[in-house]
């Protein structure tokens, strides 16, 4: 086992080890008993290993593949509803991104208002997934049901608007049921656990 | 006899087994990588760790950390009897199963 290179603090850690960004993620993908323990081995492996056979920046990579494997675990392989929420958040950045991108491009009357609107349903997507992940304080929750509860609103809205309309678009038929399902999920999940830092 | 153990949770319980006193946590993503003979990420072997210590087949203490760690805590595993007997059934039971065939397999078309 390679040694010499010895952290003694916060301080030495962000000079020889990861860098502090990275650390942050990967703690804060930890459930908050192992955060300790678990951020040490890899910090640990960082410094006496991986650093000293692959370089910084390879070793950096490392170090980040090793907290997406955290999130993908916690998210992933965690509690079913919990996964279904984070799919369908991911599903409602994409689309608003795509909806915003679309509207741009095309420049139909309003169009302006309705990047806006886009924008506000990615925003409340990766709101979802930050309080899923990384903040669970009281306040941040909160917003996000609000924010919840305005996508469900649109979401119903868009559907009876369709239903009035002279033609048919599939594509807001799937993403105003994606918002419904979207806020459901966000209510039932985080009504039901406690605040624990993370959900 | 119990829930049989999966390849990655034998790996894990034997890693932790062959460690003994040393078995923190870096040390076994090490000792299952070694046993695998591939690179295996740490939120697997920490998700396992988790797990088999849910089914009290492994059981955890923390002690204090290196200062190569900057002093985060060091979480120490230990196989309970119940983890010994897993092991041990889940060997039987495999062994059991290839009692019927000789290995490896050939072609019966």
């Amino acid at each position: 086992m390679a040694g010499g290179k010895v952290a003694t603090g916060v301080e030495g850690m962000t000079q020889q080890g990861p860098p502090r960004w990275m650390d942050r993620l990967l703690r804060c993908s930890l459930p908050a008993r192992d955060r300790e323990a678990i951020s040490g081995d890899l910090l640990e492996e960082y410094l006496e290993e991986q650093a000293p056979r692959l370089g910084r920046m390879r070793a950096n990579l490392w170090y980040l593949r090793q907290s997406a494997s955290f999130l993908s675990n916690r998210s992933f392989g965690g509690p079913p509803m919990k996964a279904a929420l984070t799919w369908m958040s991911v599903f409602v950045v994409v689309a608003g991104v795509w909806l915003a991108s679309m509207e741009n491009i095309l420049k139909h009357a309003g169009y302006g208002e309705r990047t806006a609107i886009a924008a506000c349903i990615a925003i409340q997507g990766l709101a979802t997934l930050l309080v899923l992940f990384l903040d669970g304080r009281l306040a941040f929750r909160a917003l996000v049901l609000v924010g919840a509860a305005s996508l469900a609103i649109f979401g119903v809205t868009a559907i009876k608007r369709m239903l009035d309309a002279p033609h048919f678009e599939g594509f807001v038929l799937v993403i105003s049921i994606a918002l419904i399902v979207q806020s459901v999920l966000t209510f039932a999940l985080m009504l039901r656990t406690r605040h624990r830092g993370t959900v | 006899m119990a829930e049989l153990l999966g390849t990655f949770e034998q790996a894990t319980l034997l890693a932790v087994w062959k460690l003994a006193e040393e078995a923190y946590g870096r040390a076994i993503l090490r000792g299952v990588q070694s046993a695998l003979d591939r690179q295996v990420a740490a939120g697997a072997v920490y998700a396992t760790l988790d797990r088999l210590e849910q089914k009290s087949l492994i059981v955890s203490r923390l002690e204090e950390g290196t200062p190569v760690r900057a002093g985060r805590m060091r979480r120490y595993y230990c196989l309970t009897a119940a983890g010994i007997k897993a092991v041990n059934e889940s060997r039987a039971a495999l062994e059991h199963i290839w009692q019927v065939a000789k290995w490896p397999l050939e072609s019966k078309v």
